[in-house]
């Protein structure tokens, strides 16, 4: 974390790297990693586009955070390669660490230091620090100015490292369950600065998370990271409108897979009655329409919201 | 109008710029929105509603595709001033598209037959 966030800026560089800026933030090929035997993450290919909002979600455990490591080369994965700026992720330089934001989980960085003066610490490093947003964003997130890292909470101590990480008008930001630590007010302050910040100054953003409402409001992508593989990467506008649950009575499950069949769930029991005995998340192409089976007798057919989606896809 | 008269749900099922542009057409249809009122600015309202802005330019570039917005120079976004009140029948029928299907979907689970709704639905245009 230090070594992303303190690495000194030139103004040259910010306006040499503006002037790409249609190079690719983040882009990782089939990254593969193994903790003590069990595999984190399973050749997972991603792309985070310029300017974009890229919301990741997962379970608990689905590897949301390693892969965030992965993508900016904080580990070493055991196949695939990640790519930041188009720059190997493990050999960045440092012009090209000054670009990035990233806020970790847990941060730990210069923890004896106060939070006003930590801030003002890392703001002399980068010329574009935004002071009146620093100022502004402490109050209205209720920090105290003067307590030592060390003695914050948890939460107070994300919410500080995310201003610290948004202040410098990174190129890049990278964070890993911001609204964690959030309560619902400072929650959509930070969605709409995301957002906004996107919009106005071409930050592109990767944030983890397991609240789908969040995503929904600012993420322009969604990517479904499930057990260290990743099931989908599309636009938000497309999940919406390209995939449905269709409920099969058993007689027209029995015929095999529909088309466009991405994903197959057997029910048992009581629910089975009201919702078919078989659920299936079906695909289509931007545009095209539902196979005829959805107007079938006994077939019920539902759009799903993301959350349905994601459930019906993970459970 | 302003960035708070519209109504967003993150969590339905139909996408965000698809709210928006539902929205809009029945202001302009109703007259809540006359022509050559300016709109409230992507950034307002993807500000008011912590929204991505990007969602709202593509409500808004469709709207315009379809020519009930129009961009003015150096004001933003406004109800078109050449607005014609009769559409096509067929650009009108489509916008009741999504509630006839949810009616289908409905008549089907309740396995009724195309014709007693027709009646019905006859009888309530007569009113």
């Amino acid at each position: 974390m230090n070594a992303v966030s303190m690495s000194l800026s030139a103004e040259s560089v910010r306006d040499e790297i503006a002037a790409d800026a249609e190079t690719t933030p983040l882009r990782a090929l089939g990254l593969s990693k193994n903790y003590a035997g069990r595999r984190v993450l399973d050749g997972v290919s991603l792309t985070l586009e310029p300017g974009s909002v890229l919301g990741l979600i997962g379970r608990n455990g689905a590897g949301k955070s390693t892969l965030m490591r992965a993508l900016l080369g904080l580990i070493e994965v055991d196949q695939g390669r990640a790519e930041v700026f188009g720059e190997p992720a493990l050999a960045l330089g440092d012009r090209f660490k000054a670009q990035i934001g990233y806020v970790p989980q847990q941060p730990d960085a210069l923890a004896w230091m106060g939070v006003a003066q930590m801030l003002d610490f890392v703001g002399r490093f980068y010329p574009a620090w935004d002071k009146a947003f620093v100022d502004a964003t402490l109050t209205r997130w209720q920090l105290p100015r003067k307590t030592t890292l060390a003695k914050l909470s948890p939460g107070e101590r994300q919410r500080v490292e995310l201003i610290r990480a948004i202040a410098p008008r990174p190129r890049l930001l990278v964070l890993d369950e911001p609204a964690a630590a959030l309560d619902p007010v400072a929650r959509r302050d930070l969605l709409r600065e995301l957002a906004l910040r996107a919009n106005d100054d071409g930050t592109s953003v990767i944030f983890s998370t397991h609240i789908v409402s969040d995503l929904e409001r600012v993420a322009s992508d969604i990517a479904f990271l499930h057990e260290g593989r990743l099931l989908l990467q599309a636009p938000i506008d497309d999940l919406k409108e390209r995939f449905a649950r269709v409920s099969l009575p058993a007689a027209i499950a029995a015929r095999g897979a529909l088309p466009g069949e991405i994903h197959r769930r057997v029910h048992s029991g009581g629910a089975a009655v009201l919702t078919g005995a078989v659920s299936v998340v079906i695909e289509r192409a931007v545009g095209a329409d539902w196979p005829n089976v959805v107007h079938e007798p006994g077939v019920r057919h539902d759009i799903l919201g993301l959350e349905d989606l994601f459930v019906e896809i993970a459970a | 109008m302003d960035a708070s008269s519209l109504i967003i749900q993150p969590s339905a099922s139909e996408p965000i710029y698809r709210q928006i542009v539902g929205q809009l057409i029945r202001m302009i249809a109703s007259g809540q929105l006359v022509p050559g009122e300016v709109l409230p600015s992507v950034r307002e309202i993807a500000g008011h509603h912590a929204i991505n802005p990007m969602t709202v330019s593509r409500a808004y570039s469709l709207l315009e595709g379809e020519g009930q917005l129009e961009r003015l120079r150096g004001k933003g976004m406004a109800v078109a001033a050449m607005h014609r009140r009769a559409q096509p029948e067929d650009r009108r029928l489509k916008l009741l598209e999504p509630h006839l299907q949810e009616i289908a979907r409905q008549a089907r689970e309740l396995e009724l037959t195309p014709e007693p709704i027709l009646r019905r639905l006859g009888e309530l245009m007569e009113e």
